[in-house]
């Protein structure tokens, strides 16, 4: 294994530090991309049952098309909303 | 037979989930599922597992019903056999709704059957297998 060196916070003058986001089902292999799971889907739409993009979650676009089918199937079925309205 | 063989459709596995009105009674449900179950059988389906997920409310409201009973199936069988199913489940008025789903090609039958008592299999494993080692 080898050590790299460790990651430098930046300075005051450059550009602000971000958290790399990473694809959760690539660092959760047991997390399930799963119309029957629900709890999962939830935190890739918006409260108004939007899909997220990918830009906001971190997910990568193997798994944020999968993830797209999959949230269409639960809605569906009734498992998660179309829309949330007022 | 290698011709004959030819023409046998490829079996594929599907996964169906379907929601029931949920006022219907027992005796009505019952009659469904087993009509179901024999328009599997008599198109040469195989079913791996039949769960009744149980009453669950809606996000949004169907037919004016806010409540369901889910079922979900796991199948076996050609293609020409959900093309029946979907048409008695679109039919049937009790069918709220329902979703056939072509599972991917690496899924495996064992991987949707049934987990059945994983605990003798733990009890077991870790015993010493004494005869076969010592040899």
């Amino acid at each position: 294994m080898q050590d790299r060196p460790p990651r430098t916070q930046s300075g005051s003058k450059q550009k602000p530090y971000y958290k790399r986001k990473t694809c959760r089902f690539c660092e959760e292999k047991t997390l399930p991309i799963d119309y029957k799971a629900p709890h999962v889907l939830k935190d890739f739409i918006t409260e108004r049952g939007k899909i997220l993009p990918r830009r906001i979650t971190g997910t990568c676009a193997h798994h944020q098309k999968k993830l797209a089918t999959e949230i269409k199937r639960a809605r569906i079925m009734a498992l998660i909303p179309f829309t949330v309205h007022d | 037979m290698g011709l004959q063989n030819h023409k046998e459709e490829f079996m594929n596995l599907y996964e169906i989930m379907f929601i029931l009105n949920p006022d219907i009674g027992e005796d009505e449900r019952e009659k469904l599922t087993t009509r179901l179950k024999t328009i599997i059988s008599k198109n040469k389906g195989d079913i791996i597992r039949f769960d009744d997920l149980g009453f669950k409310s809606l996000t949004y409201k169907i037919k004016k019903k806010s409540r369901g009973q889910y079922f979900l199936t796991n199948l076996e069988g050609p293609g020409s056999m959900i093309a029946e199913i979907e048409r008695f489940l679109r039919i049937d008025e009790n069918v709220i709704r329902f979703v056939v789903v072509k599972l991917d090609k690496h899924i495996s039958r064992q991987d949707l059957e049934p987990k059945v008592e994983p605990q003798p299999e733990a009890a077991q494993a870790p015993a010493p297998e004494q005869g076969e080692v010592g040899a």
